[in-house]
């Protein structure tokens, strides 16, 4: 070891870093896309089964209804708008911004979580009923899982801002949050579209 | 790193400064440090030692099955018993020894490969092994029980469904896969992002080993492979135990459903297994060839190809089942082309052997028995890509034969080879070349003689999974040939196992390097230090030490109060920040237990699904709230020097 030669030296290098800058960005990276490809596999599996009925939704099961999966539609996309105030607060290192956009996307995401319920409801059909049933609940259900977890997450978030605990090098972690919404939110949007409207197509 | 040079101010670290290191990287003594415990070392070490438990339990389970077919008309088990043999010995082979041990020797090697002090998400990392070992102790409480799963490895619908499998068997089954495949995706983002993240700097991609590439291509094969069993394997518990119909044809449902979603992870499994294989001979060939790799660059894109490859390739699984004939067409091209990069990489393997002084040591051994069997595996995988012959030879012992000769061929062989590689700088001393050169010819010539004559009678119409078989079929002196080169296999592992226990206490002591390689591992101490590196390396060159100035420039500056890990940027591994690592913590193992009551519990009662989840809300809580324990509580704000 004593031929060893220091040629680089590291002191200076910040400890909190934000983006693709930090591990858990990439972390959460690597979330997204496997529950982004399971989401997709879901949706194929969706299509696959369609194939192999005469109608969509098969026999007298009606089309699924729009209303509340319209407005959770919605207010799942507002979600997006105080992480990205948080996630925006967190790079300035501003604890009552992050807290106040941490609060407020709990709250609509708890609301979210909610509404899921007649979200499923509006499928009109128990999910023991068929294979287009059993398809359309598993795809609902696949994301408001993540849904689910989500909550927590940004409730635990939400809990270490408001007491105080939270170090610098939480500050990071809020902004991976809201982009993590983003992929959660987004992702939605063509379920939504296949689930609800496609029916009425296909 | 010319401009570097101007900034090297901070000083090596002195006796006081590795003291300083030493203590806040020391793991926690006793029974406790063991459950709490995330160096990346110490989880890969039980992570190899499971996998090969589990891969001692999957060869017994082979070797009854060989005793049972070695004369015709044995009773020596039952039908329903050779059931869950096969079952147990292809479920245990695939998801608890062959992705697990692969998973685990990378956990091991990679973090030291690349010049890094630990993986990147250490407390993941941990929670990964827990539920792998979840998973396996699952799978054997069943078989113990009675209540092993029967319908083979793939488990196939409508076999495996509500109607022709009542009870808890094939629940079993399917939390069993869920379970390896939440701990296998949690490694591949662990590796993922240690492997871009936490290179040593100067380490740019076109200077990363090729078993890291190898590593790197695998862990992206697992996560586009592992969702889609874990979705079937999600639909099928559903089909079972709440009604669901999604492989149901009664109700609209579809078998063929569950073929696609299991192969499209199946065939993409086998590289997971095969493509770090590759990873430990391109490793070891130059090391043992004593020359640089030749054709390091269409190495690398070989194996890219091949994780891109293998994901169109799932369907010649299923061609008897009635595919369009535009689709036979297709994926019979597609699994004729994967021969392509194969080829590449067996040419570079055998090119660098030739203009090189070969060292005809065990590791260099059994490299050479891969390429042979591989190559004996790929043509009649060549030939099973071809319709209308897969279609006589499908679910016969061809097929058998065809699949030993690659899992073994081309990832067991490989597999030993890397463990005499590697195992000094695990364990600080040498196997025995003797013990190891009788394991080698052991284990090559029993698994020719066990696996060559199945090729023969898959052609006399022996099919897979019978228990036995009448006198006239003609198959008993080729079977009986099969058993006696599996007991040849056994005294081959029987050897091993020898050579690991007595070598590991007076084995010769290795020293930091006693092959003379030129990857970073060996520029440290063997075993080496819960840090890795008491100085993070600089990288000067693709093979790290061959190309080392002899001045052995290195990082200084880093924090030794609390754990600190380097990140440097993705391509070009620039530093770029410093990062304080998570200490250790039982959270990892809570959420493990928490997962576990989640799915065990769901074969009994959905209730299990609301009771697991809230098990895990506290011990997240104890993951996050615990991150800060190593010196003391901190106060907002604080950022230490």
């Amino acid at each position: 070891m004593s031929a060893e030669r220091s040629v680089l030296d590291v002191s200076g290098l910040p400890k909190v870093v934000f983006g693709h800058r930090s591990l858990l960005w990439w972390g959460t990276v690597g979330f997204m896309v496997i529950e982004g490809f399971t989401l997709v596999l879901m949706v194929a599996a969706y299509f696959y089964l369609r194939t192999g009925e005469m109608g969509w939704p098969p026999g007298r099961t009606p089309n699924p209804e729009l209303l509340i999966p319209t407005i959770n539609t919605v207010l799942l996309l507002l979600v997006m708008a105080p992480m990205h105030a948080a996630g925006k607060a967190a790079k300035r290192f501003d604890r009552r911004g992050v807290a106040r956009g941490l609060l407020i996307a709990c709250a609509l995401t708890l609301v979210v979580n909610v509404l899921r319920w007649w979200e499923l409801l509006a499928l009109n059909v128990r999910w023991d009923a068929h294979a287009y049933a059993s398809a359309a609940w598993g795809v609902v259900v696949l994301h408001a899982t993540l849904i689910v977890v989500d909550f927590f997450e940004t409730g635990t978030l939400a809990a270490l801002f408001l007491s105080g605990r939270a170090l610098r090098k939480h500050y990071p972690d809020v902004a991976d949050a809201a982009f993590y919404q983003y992929f959660l939110s987004l992702a939605w949007v063509p379920v939504y579209l296949v689930i609800y409207w496609g029916p009425r197509v296909l | 790193m010319a401009h570097t040079e101007a900034h090297a101010t901070a000083s090596l670290l002195d006796a006081g400064g590795r003291a300083e290191m030493e203590r806040s990287w020391r793991p926690e003594p006793g029974f406790w440090g063991w459950l709490v415990a995330v160096d990346h070392k110490s989880i890969a070490k039980r992570y190899i030692a499971t996998a090969f438990i589990f891969f001692l339990l999957g060869g017994l389970e082979a070797m009854v099955m060989r005793i049972q077919l070695a004369r015709p008309e044995n009773g020596l088990l039952s039908p329903d018993q050779y059931n869950q043999l096969f079952t147990m010995h292809g479920t245990t082979m695939m998801f608890l020894f062959g992705v697990p041990v692969q998973i685990a020797v990378a956990l091991y090697f990679v973090p030291l490969m690349v010049g890094t002090r630990n993986v990147a998400f250490p407390r993941l990392n941990a929670f990964g092994y827990w539920t792998y070992l979840i998973g396996g102790v699952l799978l054997y409480s069943g078989f113990i029980l009675n209540t092993g799963p029967d319908a083979g490895w793939f488990n196939y619908v409508p076999l495996s469904g509500p109607q022709y499998s009542p009870g808890k068997r094939i629940d079993v089954w399917a939390q069993t896969v869920t379970f390896t495949e939440i701990a296998s995706l949690v490694a591949a983002v662990t590796l993922i992002v240690t492997i871009l993240k936490q290179r040593a700097p100067g380490m740019s991609l076109n200077r990363l080993p090729l078993y890291v590439w190898s590593i790197l291509v695998t862990a992206v094969v697992i996560l586009f492979a592992m969702p889609s069993v874990a979705l079937a394997s999600m639909m099928l518990a559903m089909d079972r135990l709440i009604g669901t119909h999604f492989f149901n044809p009664a109700e609209g449902g579809d078998p063929l459903l569950w073929q696609h979603l299991f192969w499209f992870f199946g065939h993409p499994e086998v590289y997971i297994m095969f493509i770090p294989a590759t990873g430990f001979v391109s490793e070891i060939i130059p090391v043992f060839a004593r020359r640089k790799m030749f054709g390091h660059t269409p190495l690398v894109l070989s194996l890219v190809a091949t994780g891109f490859l293998a994901f169109g390739l799932w369907v010649h699984h299923m061609f008897t089942t009635g595919l369009p004939q535009l689709g036979q067409s297709f994926f019979t091209a597609a699994s004729l082309m994967i021969a392509i990069p194969n080829g590449v990489q067996i040419f570079c393997w055998i090119a660098t052997l030739w203009a090189g002084r070969p060292r005809f040591a065990t590791p260099l051994l059994f490299v050479i028995g891969f390429i042979v069997l591989f190559v004996c595996g790929g043509i009649t995988g060549v030939m099973v890509a071809s319709v209308p012959f897969d279609q006589q030879a499908h679910d016969t012992y061809f097929v058998v034969a065809h699949l030993h000769y690659v899992q073994i061929g081309a990832f067991v062989f490989p597999l030993f080879g890397a463990f005499y590689y590697w195992f000094p700088k695990v364990m600080g001393r040498m196997l025995s070349e003797t013990l190891g050169k009788v394991h080698f010819w052991l284990f090559f010539v029993g698994m020719n003689v066990t696996f060559f004559p199945m090729h023969f009678l898959g052609f006399m119409g022996m099919t897979r999974r019978v228990y036995t078989y009448p006198v006239e079929a003609g198959w008993a002196p080729l079977n009986l040939m099969a058993t006696v080169g599996a007991a040849l296999m056994a005294a081959g592992i029987l050897t091993f196992l020898a050579n690991v226990f007595t070598s590991a206490r007076r084995g010769a002591p290795a020293g930091d390097d006693p092959w003379g390689s030129h990857t970073l591992e060996w520029g440290t101490a063997s075993p080496p230090p819960a840090y890795n590196f008491l100085h993070i390396p600089v990288v000067q060159g693709l093979y790290a030490l061959w190309e080392r100035t002899p001045d052995r420039p290195v990082v200084t500056g880093m924090g030794t109060r609390r754990p600190e890990v380097l990140l440097t940027t993705v391509l070009d591994a620039e530093p770029d920040a410093r990062y304080e690592h998570p200490g250790p913590s039982i959270a990892p193992l809570l959420c493990a237990l928490a997962v576990g009551v989640t799915f065990i519990g769901g074969i009994f009662t959905t209730w299990a699904f609301v009771v697991g989840p809230a098990l895990l809300f506290p011990a997240l809580l104890v993951w996050m709230t615990t991150q800060d324990d190593h010196d003391g509580p901190r106060t907002e704000g604080e950022e230490p020097a």
